[in-house]
This record gives structure tokens, sequence and C-alpha cells, in this order.
């Protein structure tokens, strides 16, 4: 394991950190926390995103479902992002080497130009297609790729707890030689 | 058949392979069984890393040679790493065990359950015994073939003494 860079042991050694660590209740609430936020997240981008499909119900206003939807959403993901980096406080140095958390925060970028592609250039004619239409093939692609996405954020979340922490490259600061005075 | 019945039946057949696919991990993750609980051995050895994990907290580290004037080396000349685990974090953190209490260097004893399949790790058993620092900043090692619960000036992490070895 290379060192990390300062503010990944700045972010360890932090109060916040050592509190993450050491408190007993902090880890299961936050723990429960995240997910919760991060089900909240998903599960509301799924409604927008399955409306967008054209699954159930058409006549429903495309504009009303993401308005409604999307307050949730960001809400839950500013939960999602405050709890997430607490967590990461606890044991940055291992989380900053994690191809999984890599990973991760590389597809949470990719969920977010996905959205910014679908809001700022399909979206403008949504009067268009608000309700008893179908969305254009932009819309639908974008949601498809949203629900990949999300999916695979869900599965990476998992996937670093069981892959984090098995690391044994010596640092080369250690000085081994007890036997010279 | 109706599409609505084969509809549920393959989202049932998939959650089942997913729960089959997830289910051996977690299971191994909070599990004992890699462990071999009849067995003890001690180890002297310097700390490499810690990892503060949640669920359970690893130190790395190298295990002194039986004189404890340096660690043990493989054929290429590096030092043999191995792992204790033990309770997650916080768990441990009841006992002083931490990051900042076994910075990098840090000579320390401990009884250890070893792993099964030979790999150099272990699960903790009974307390640590972290070896006193010198005036020169560096740690004081035990003499041969001793541990660091010998050591004037020791500190004890956790109640009790050093498991005995077994043989």
């Amino acid at each position: 394991m290379n060192t990390p860079p300062s503010f990944i042991h700045a972010m360890e050694t932090s109060a916040i950190g050592e509190w993450m660590r050491s408190n007993l209740l902090a880890m299961p609430l936050v723990n429960a926390a995240h997910v919760l936020c991060i089900t909240l997240v998903f599960g509301t981008i799924l409604v927008v995103d399955m409306r967008l499909l054209g699954l159930f119900d058409r006549s429903r206003s495309v504009m009303k479902t993401s308005d409604e939807m999307l307050h949730l959403t960001w809400g839950a993901f500013i939960g999602a992002a405050v709890t997430g980096v607490m967590f990461f406080t606890a044991n940055a140095t291992t989380y900053w080497f994690n191809t999984a958390f890599r990973f991760k925060m590389l597809v949470i970028v990719l969920a977010g130009v996905n959205m910014a592609i679908f809001q700022f250039i399909t979206y403008r004619s949504v009067v268009n297609w608000d309700r008893n239409s179908p969305s254009p093939r932009a819309a639908k692609v974008a949601a498809a790729l949203s629900i990949l996405i999300w999916f695979s954020v869900v599965v990476l979340g998992r996937l670093i707890g069981f892959t984090k922490g098995y690391d044994v490259e010596v640092p080369a600061s250690i000085d081994f030689d007890f036997g010279t005075p | 058949m109706t599409m609505k019945t084969l509809t549920v039946r393959n989202i049932s057949g998939a959650a089942a392979l997913l729960a089959c696919l997830v289910a051996p991990p977690l299971q191994a993750h909070h599990s004992f069984a890699p462990y071999d609980m009849n067995k003890t051995q001690l180890l002297t050895g310097v700390v490499t890393r810690v990892n503060p994990d949640a669920n359970h907290l690893q130190i790395f580290f190298a295990v002194m040679n039986a004189e404890r004037k340096n660690v043990e080396r493989d054929k290429e000349g590096n030092p043999v790493i191995w792992a204790v685990e033990m309770a997650g974090s916080a768990a441990s953190a009841q006992d002083g065990i931490s990051v900042s209490s076994f910075p990098a260097g840090t000579v320390f004893s401990v009884g250890v359950h070893p792993n099964r399949a030979g790999d150099p790790s272990g699960f903790r058993e009974g307390p640590l015994f972290k070896c006193p620092v010198g005036t020169t900043g560096k740690a004081i090692p035990p003499k041969a073939d001793q541990h660091c619960d010998s050591v004037e000036g020791r500190t004890a992490f956790g109640q009790g003494n050093l498991p005995a070895a077994t043989k």
C-alpha cells in the first residue's frame, strides 16, 4: 500500500474519525442512516425512471412525478453524503485504496453526468411528452442508465465491506533492527 | 401459465439466486470458522499498520525473531507479516486498542488462534501487551524468547495475562 495523501490522513485522525472508531453506537447508527438515505435516493429515482420508461400509468405527469420525488432524492442524497463522509473518516486510508470504493465514487459521478445531460438537454422538451405520450428515446436511455448506475452503487457499496483491509505492504520508514543499541 | 405468474416466478428465482450468491460471504464474514480455536500461538511483533475496521479491527505486524533483535524474513528478505483480527474498532477501543495507541513501529505481544489454512493471521485471544518506548523513541523489545508482558514499563490492553501457547 502506498502512503495516502495528507488530507486522507487528516480525515482519519480527525475528531469525527476518532469518535466513529471509538463510540460503540456511532457506527451502527451512522450505518443505518446511510443505508436508509441510499434506499431513499434509489427508491425515489426509480419511481421517476420507471415513469420515463413508460411503465405503469402514462397519464401521470412526468413533471409532477419528478418534482415530487426529487426533493426527497436531494435531501436523502445529502444525508447519504454526510453519513458516507463520516464512514470514510473512520478508516480513510483503507477506503482510499479500496477498488470497490473507487468504483463506487466513479459510478456516482457517472450518475451525476447522466442526470445533467437529461436535465439540461432532454428534459427541456418535457412539455411535449409530459403525459399520455411515450417519452423520447433519450429520456428512456437516461432512465435505463440511471437504474443500472444506482443499482451498481448499491452493489459496490456492499462489496466494499468484503474487500477492504487486507493489505500488508510494509512502510519503508519502520526500523526493524533492535539489535543495534 | 400467465405472463404475470411467469414474471413473479422469474423475480422469485432471481431473488433466490441472489440470496445464494450473497449468503456465503455474509456467513464467513462473521464466523470464527477460518481460525483454529483449539490452538493458541503467542506472537511478538512490530506494528506495520492498523486497519480500524468497524466489524473487525486488524493489526498488521512483522513477527520478531526468537532473539528479539530483528524480525523474521522470507526468502526474499522481506519481513513476514501477520494480521491479528479482533472485535470491531469501537469494541477494541474499550480496551484502548486504536490507530493512535498502536502506531507503526510499536512492539507488542498477543495470543492468537491461528488461521486453519496456514495464512499468517489469527484471531486475538486475551489481552495485548505493548512494550515500552525508550529514550531514543524506539520500542524496547523483550529478551530472547520472551514477550512484552515481561518488560518493565509495559502497557496492557485488556484484562488478564497472555494465554498459554498450545503445543
